[in-house]
């Protein structure tokens, strides 16, 4: 009996070392990582804030949801266009530059237009992707920043 | 032949550890997207998303390291089953769910999840190999 507990005892005795050590540079990583995860989800539903996609980096793909003469006066750079307009005729171009790996995020105009959430509702039900974000702020608050 | 064995046994072990120490390597770099990787499966409430980001590739990082000594190389390939066990279930769910997302066992560029499956499947049985070698190993040092 003694030598059974003892036996489970040595097994279990260094994987819980193990799951120690990893806890140490965790607890690091969480308090000083400059990408470390919010403990709160980012912001409510898909919505994200700029902050967030720009730590995505190479990672995001940037969708334009605006109509096209707002996409050709300035644009996100890399952004691909994908409007309702003119859904069926850009959704190639889109689907040729997404990468299953990549973080779509879309955006319109600024914090009143919905024509970004839409675009994103629709990718997410007809394309089924899943890894799709709305930019809290759109359009104006990327220009913002660039300020 | 005892030599053979043994020289495959070092391989796999090789294998193992340098999938395990990638994987932590790439995603320790930055658990912010790792977070976003584990949300897209859906199973788990948010600060628990966060902790696991944080903590998951330090595990995978240690355990890998933990295989080149002797005493704590059971207990390593044993958490790295367990690992390997909860990632597959994991994908195997998201795949029956039809979500099409990337499995975020690599950082990015991870691919389809059929794939990542394949490959789950396959270092959970060269752990399993190691695992019953080292059982052996030990068995006959105590005798």
């Amino acid at each position: 009996m003694f030598e059974i507990r003892g036996r489970i005892k040595n097994r279990i005795r260094p994987a819980v070392l193990i799951l120690l050590v990893a806890l140490i540079p965790s607890l690091g990583a969480a308090l000083w990582h400059p990408k470390r995860p919010s403990w709160s989800r980012p912001v409510a539903g898909n919505e994200i804030d700029l902050s967030t996609a720009v730590q995505w980096g190479a990672r995001v793909l940037w969708v334009d949801a605006r109509p096209r003469v707002e996409f050709d006066r300035g644009h996100i750079p890399g952004a691909v266009l994908l409007n309702e307009d003119e859904w069926d005729r850009l959704l190639d171009g889109f689907l040729d530059a997404w990468k299953r790996d990549a973080f779509v995020v879309v955006y319109c105009s600024s914090v009143s237009c919905d024509a970004s959430h839409e675009v994103a509702a629709r990718l997410k039900s007809e394309a089924r992707i899943e890894n799709i974000y709305v930019l809290k702020g759109g359009w104006e608050t990327w220009q913002a920043q660039k300020k | 032949m005892a030599g053979a064995k043994k020289i495959i046994r070092l391989l796999l072990l090789a294998v193992i550890g340098g999938v395990f120490a990638f994987a932590g390597g790439v995603k320790v770099l930055d658990p912010a997207s790792f977070a976003t990787d584990i949300d897209h499966y859906h199973l788990l409430p948010w600060p628990l998303i966060a902790g696991v980001a944080l903590y998951l590739p330090w595990l995978e990082c240690v355990c890998a390291g933990a295989l080149l000594l002797k005493k704590f190389r059971a207990a390593a390939l044993g958490l790295m089953l367990g690992m390997s066990l909860v990632f597959c279930a994991a994908m195997v769910s998201a795949a029956a769910r039809g979500l099409n997302i990337s499995c975020g066992c690599f950082g990015t560029g991870t691919g389809h999840l059929g794939l990542a499956i394949a490959r789950d499947v396959l270092i959970m049985a060269a752990i399993a190999v190691c695992l019953v070698a080292e059982k052996k190993r030990t068995d006959s040092n105590q005798m």
